[in-house]
């Protein structure tokens, strides 16, 4: 049965195609498009998809959106009503934005793709979201957390799920919590305030939290209260996202935690609106940890299993990940390399082989790389045309010479076999770095990322040995596998590993099985040789404002236009000028 | 003959501040175009013109985008300066934003970025010139000009080169897809402004009963968890049916 999932007019669409029942590829629109998180209609990443199995779309079984237009145009006209007047902007916004398009998405992807309607079928938002966290993740029984912005209604959602050998697969979600109560709304509308794009700039919160004391949280809980059920509702009077599209927050929220910062501000800690802000940040960040960490001790005295699988935007919070993980009771958590909207691709298509449709479950591989596959010829021909020398080697030289670039100091771009999907470099896409010094955090912020210099690194172990230089909650790893979880560095080491730890003494860190990239474990162990320290700072490969690399052209252009030395792609290598050629020796290679 | 108009477009400060930084953002996403065309196109020669081509276009946005903030911190939003922009009448590289660079042939692309350039360049001139009491944007304005005319002439020279006999064929269609898009872009604000008018009226003559019923319904609403609806399984169990 061939199955193709779409998610879509959000943000970071994608596509997602499964045959009998495993999945064949993924890929998000922007890789392809070149647009970063790209909502529009995933065309580019549908016939990629189609063309991996060699498929027309007319040989589709079924093609299933990730949400359902209907539901979620319900939502947009009864908040919008709610607020009448207020909301008179927001409809003629809203109207001609769903009227012109998302709400006719049978007909859309019917006439996109050429097939009939009767084809298309929809899951639920936070289904789609509870099927990828829970059909990817290798337990037989879990419950399940989603969490994001809004779905249709649900902003977040409890349940759990099942595998019955030979009986099909169970995804029940028991309850919810309806819009405008969302926890992704609240730490997005804390995201606007404090001068980032939203749906973009959360990760800046969660890094700037970092810096501040939680001193606000008192104020932060006048926003948000818990209910008596255990739930928990926003006190909407400092809120305006469900009315206006000019700005998520009320006069009354900038009377609460004064002037919002201006996006073109720099953030200076040394001034008291800097600290402010951190400090803004760090009580918003505590309170979504500790509403996030109580809803999640409830669903595991509530079920009594053993394991959480987390989905939605709300999961990709590594911090609050790895607090669930020490407090909330589970022994594992599994949260998915696309939690997000792309990820519901994936999630849509899982959702309806298993339930919807009714097919045997199978294991799904446990990895993240669903995306096209690079070229290396085109290093070669790239490098050739310019003057410039690529050169081809065999892996095991390869892997000795890179550590021997890293070691000197030098920044690598890494490419290697297929794109993941999700947000996170991890292990394909990536630029790599020595951790040690903050020297190279910064060169990297400044002259490659061109971000803002308190956002941290995040650095990349062999899983074997994660535990001697990280501290993860009863040895439990699995949330490092796709780069989930924010953990402690080992006191020892911080000051060895200066480049990756954050000001608070974590990071948030990828600890590497060797069967997911042996490449890149064969380079951690080499850099391991060298420096008595395998671990390498690894951040994804891209420039500020634009998506994470998908092929050698783009990773070529990418090199050439900052400051990365030595370009990796497959096979063959491409160093800049004024990088010396390392001398591999025959005992090194032995 | 504009030029009383751009005097009084530039005179505010703060609306000078937020058009430069509207500036920085148009040319930040021209850069990331050329990028793109970039790494599409099979010409060596072009590709290593358009990379450069993208450097400036970013360094642009940063000089944009530096003196549009210094600008802001010495006139800050609230300190009752217009906030009407004026866009139609002094727009940026606004030609570059709504390129599809996968779909265009390196002569088209070509032709449509000399175009692109030159009207660019025309426009910054007349900003420079408006601004003969700042000149801090006046430097800015120079040193893009300066860019700027490098860009038109190469673009020219190399759509020489590849397409010697079809060279003008390629800057008229040039021409005529320039005009299509503003056609395009006029016939978009039409239409906008009808069906806003239209929803307008919609809204204030057709809502208001139902709008009493939702707050009231609203009200009844007490927060906290809602048991996931038994209407999804039916929707569930109607799509298994099907």
């Amino acid at each position: 049965m061939k199955i193709l999932g779409i998610s879509a007019h959000y943000h970071d669409s994608a596509a997602a195609l499964l045959v009998d029942g495993l999945p064949i590829a993924s890929v998000q629109e922007e890789r392809l498009s070149r647009r970063k998180n790209d909502a529009a209609f995933p065309l580019a990443a549908i016939e990629w998809c189609l063309d991996q199995a060699d498929l027309e779309p007319d040989s589709l079984d079924a093609v299933v959106f990730y949400e359902r237009p209907l539901l979620k145009f319900d939502r947009v006209l009864t908040c919008l009503l709610r607020s009448f007047p207020k909301s008179r902007d927001a409809f003629t916004h809203a109207m001609k934005n769903l009227l012109g398009e998302k709400l006719w998405m049978r007909g859309i992807i019917a006439s996109e793709l050429g097939i009939s309607g009767r084809k298309v079928i929809f899951t639920e938002h936070h289904q789609a979201h509870a099927a990828a966290a829970f059909l990817t993740a290798p337990t037989e029984r879990a419950a399940i957390l989603t969490a994001d912005g809004v779905g249709e209604w649900a902003t977040l959602t409890v349940g759990q799920g099942e595998r019955h050998a030979g009986r099909g697969t169970d995804i029940k979600l028991r309850r919810g919590i309806r819009f405008p109560h969302s926890l992704g709304m609240l730490y997005s509308t804390f995201t606007a305030y404090l001068g980032f794009a939203v749906n973009e700039g959360e990760y800046k919160v969660m890094g700037l939290a970092a810096y501040g004391q939680p001193n606000m949280v008192d104020k932060v809980w006048r926003t948000v209260r818990r209910t008596p059920d255990g739930a928990f509702a926003l006190d909407l009077d400092y809120f305006e996202f469900q009315s206006t599209v000019a700005r998520s927050y009320s006069k009354r929220f900038v009377d609460l935690f004064g002037p919002a910062r201006s996006p073109y501000d720099p953030i200076d800690f040394d001034t008291q609106d800097g600290q402010r802000f951190a400090d803004i940040a760090a009580s918003v960040q505590r309170v979504l940890e500790d509403i996030l960490v109580d809803i999640a001790r409830d669903l595991h005295r509530e079920t009594g299993l053993r394991d959480l699988c987390f989905g939605g935007g709300v999961a990709l919070n590594g911090v609050a990940n790895a607090r669930i993980l020490r407090e909330s009771g589970f022994e594992r958590v599994f949260v998915p390399p696309a939690p997000g909207d792309a990820g519901c691709a994936l999630g849509a298509a899982l959702y309806a082989d298993r339930i919807l449709l009714g097919n045997p479950d199978r294991a799904f591989p446990d990895h993240p790389f669903w995306g096209p596959s690079i070229d290396v010829e085109d290093l070669v021909r790239l490098a050739r045309e310019d003057g410039l020398e690529a050169e081809r080697c065999d892996d095991r030289e390869l892997v000795e010479m890179t550590a021997d670039d890293l070691a000197a100091g030098h920044i690598v771009g890494w490419m290697d076999g297929a794109l993941e999907l999700g947000p996170r470099a991890l292990g394909h896409r990536s630029i790599l770095a020595a951790p040690h010094s903050t020297e190279i955090r910064d060169r990297l912020n400044r002259d490659i990322k061109y971000r803002e210099e308190f956002r941290p690194f995040a650095p990349v172990v062999p899983v074997e040995v994660a535990d001697r230089f990280f501290e993860f909650p009863r040895g439990q790893l699995r949330l490092a596998r796709f780069m989930s979880g924010v953990f402690p560095v080992r006191e020892d080491w911080r000051d060895q590993l200066a480049g990756i730890t954050h000001v608070d003494g974590t990071a948030r860190v990828q600890a590497l099985p060797r069967e997911m990239e042996p490449r890149l474990h064969a380079l951690l162990e080499a850099y391991g040789r060298r420096s008595g320290i395998p671990v390498l700072l690894n951040t994804s490969f891209n420039l500020a404002g634009e998506p994470i690399v998908n092929n050698v052209v783009e990773g070529y252009s990418t090199f050439r236009r900052s400051s990365i030395d030595i370009l990796i792609a497959g096979q063959s290598r491409l160093a800049k000028r004024r990088v010396q050629r390392p001398v591999v020796r025959e005992e090194q290679l032995a | 003959m504009l030029e009383p108009l751009y005097r009084w477009i530039w005179s505010d400060p703060g609306r000078r501040a937020r058009k430069l930084l509207s500036f920085a953002v148009v040319e930040a996403d021209g850069g990331r175009d050329l990028v793109r065309a970039a790494e599409l196109t099979r010409d060596p020669l072009l590709r290593r013109l358009y990379l450069a081509h993208a450097l400036d276009e970013c360094r642009h946005a940063r000089l944009f985008r530096g003196r549009g903030v210094e600008l802001l911190n010495d006139h800050p939003p609230n300190s009752g300066n217009s906030i009407y922009q004026a866009d139609w009448l002094a727009p940026g590289e606004r030609g570059l934003d709504d390129l599809q660079v996968e779909r265009e042939h390196d002569g088209d692309l070509l032709a449509f970025l000399h175009l692109s350039e030159r009207a660019a360049a025309r426009s910054f001139a007349q900003y420079r010139d408006a601004l003969p009491n700042d000149p801090a944007t006046r430097e800015v304005f120079e040193k893009v000009l300066r860019d700027e005319e490098f860009h038109m002439n190469y673009t020219r020279a190399q759509l020489s080169r590849i397409e010697p006999e079809k060279q003008r064929l390629y800057i008229w269609r040039a021409r005529l897809s320039r005009l299509w898009k503003g056609y395009l872009r006029l016939a978009m604000a039409l239409a906008g402004m009808i069906s806003g008018v239209v929803l307008r009226v919609i809204y204030f003559v057709v809502l208001p009963p139902f709008a009493f019923l939702a707050k009231r319904s609203a009200r009844e609403e007490t927060g906290g968890w809602f048991v996931m609806r038994a209407e999804r399984d039916m929707a569930t169990a109607k799509q298994e049916q099907a």
